[in-house]
């Protein structure tokens, strides 16, 4: 980890070792005042409807604050934000820590001096209109902090592509193919699946049948192929459809370089973002094509140079009009 | 796996799939155990017919560089390693070397005898 990194990281952490700070400098505070048994949560009226130890709330509550810190700190390292993504998930987590933070020294506050030396009957309301009020103020701080703390590069922006073309004599005929297995995408079959047949026994099959309908279509991507030849880029499952075509008309031009699963496309599977799609399975190389209409589609795949310099060859030739 | 045909080739086209196929293993860009594209699906990418891929396959099977498994396509078999996919590519040169100075079989095959026995 760089120096610079180590910045990014302090402060992605910060705001809920501060929030852990406060709240036990007023616990202190309190601390004699306090009733043995707490009321710790709440019904949309406000009224206490769950109790517990004030030993098992600071034992168990306070601490989620240094999970959560932690959690933070985990994604400043791996997630690689850069730009704008990152000034959000920096204003986000100052948000969370200071939503957090309030709510849970409220609780210990309503407690104090409760009746008849018992736990408090409820929580004003209003305490969490202020709870959100901390966060709006706490998340626009830390946006300006994470101005202060130098920028992650973007990864988007590498160096001039190499765009190699693969030599192909007039009338021959190319394609290109490459699985694309990803180990989790079972896994989440099976865990839709469960939930779809859990949600349709104890719920209602109205929320059930169509879990299991998506698993099933999921199902069918598990081992996905990609193909490149002259009618595109198709990504396909085990069946000929569902599958995402990108025909070559609708092409400019194909790299193979780095993605970021998380950072770019916030997530792993097909996804779709304001300014690009793609089938996401990890990160690393992948096949990136930039379109016409200005978006960007990207596959993650194996030897997505190869991939990518037949689509390129065969933009050549249709532009050749052969 | 880079596939390539040229219908204007002499030679089968069958032949020029298992050729693409011999020459990705060879390189070291298909590992064993990866599997092939389905049949039909190849056949459609490339614009020629499901048979004619079907027996470029059955080739490398016979080669020794694929297995057939019905309902599961066609898969890199362990055996297939770069050196052997080369071996393969000098057998068939070896074969067409000799066609073109006219031998027949049994003087190939005499030939080859003799340098196993030497």
């Amino acid at each position: 980890m760089t120096s610079k990194n180590l910045g990014r990281v302090a402060l992605a952490a910060l705001p809920f070792l501060l929030a852990l700070f406060i709240d036990l400098t007023l616990y202190a505070a309190v601390e004699d005042r306090l009733p043995d048994r707490l009321a710790v949560h709440f019904d949309a009226g406000g009224s206490a409807d769950g109790f517990m130890s004030l030993g098992a709330y600071l034992l168990f509550t306070l601490p989620s604050l240094l999970v959560l810190g932690a959690l933070w700190a985990f994604i400043a390292v791996r997630g690689g934000l850069h730009g704008r993504a990152d000034r959000w998930f920096i204003g986000g987590g100052f948000a969370v820590a200071a939503f957090l933070g309030y709510l849970l020294v409220a609780v210990l506050f309503v407690n104090v001096d409760g009746p008849e030396g018992g736990p408090a009957d409820g929580l004003p309301l209003w305490h969490i209109a202020a709870a959100l009020a901390a966060a709006a103020l706490a998340g626009a701080l830390g946006a300006l902090l994470s101005r202060s703390a130098p920028l992650p590069e973007d990864p988007r922006r590498p160096g001039p592509a190499t765009r190699e073309r693969i030599l192909l004599a007039d009338g021959e005929v190319a394609a290109w193919g490459c699985g694309i297995g990803a180990w989790w995408a079972p896994v989440a079959v099976l865990v839709l699946l469960a939930a779809g047949v859990t949600a349709g026994r104890e719920q209602s099959w109205f929320i059930g049948v169509p879990l299991i309908l998506f698993a099933l279509v999921t199902g069918t991507f598990c081992r996905p192929h990609v193909t490149v030849d002259r009618r595109g880029l198709t990504v396909s499952g085990l069946l000929p459809r569902p599958r995402v075509r990108v025909p070559l008309e609708r092409m400019e031009i194909a790299d193979s370089r780095p993605v970021n699963a998380l950072a770019e496309y916030g997530g792993w599977g097909y996804r779709i973002r304001p300014e690009r799609s793609g089938v996401i399975t990890r990160s690393g190389e992948a096949i990136v094509v930039s379109l016409t209409s200005g978006r960007e589609f990207a596959v993650t795949v194996a030897d997505s140079a190869t991939g990518a310099a037949l689509l390129n060859t065969l933009l050549d030739r249709q532009r050749a009009g052969r | 796996m880079l596939f390539r045909v040229d219908p204007t080739s002499t030679v089968p086209l069958g032949d020029q799939i298992a050729a693409s196929v011999r020459r990705a293993v060879a390189e070291g860009t298909v590992a064993p155990g990866e599997r092939l594209p389905a049949a039909r699906a190849l056949a459609a990418s490339l614009g020629v017919n499901v048979h004619t891929v079907l027996r470029g396959y059955q080739r490398l099977r016979e080669e020794g560089l694929i297995e057939l498994r019905r309902g599961r396509g066609a898969a890199i078999t362990a055996g297939a390693s770069p050196q052997r996919a080369r071996l393969l590519e000098r057998v068939r040169e070896v074969v067409a070397d000799a066609r073109d100075l006219g031998m027949t079989e049994d003087e190939l095959l005499t030939l080859v005898r003799n340098e196993l026995d030497a």
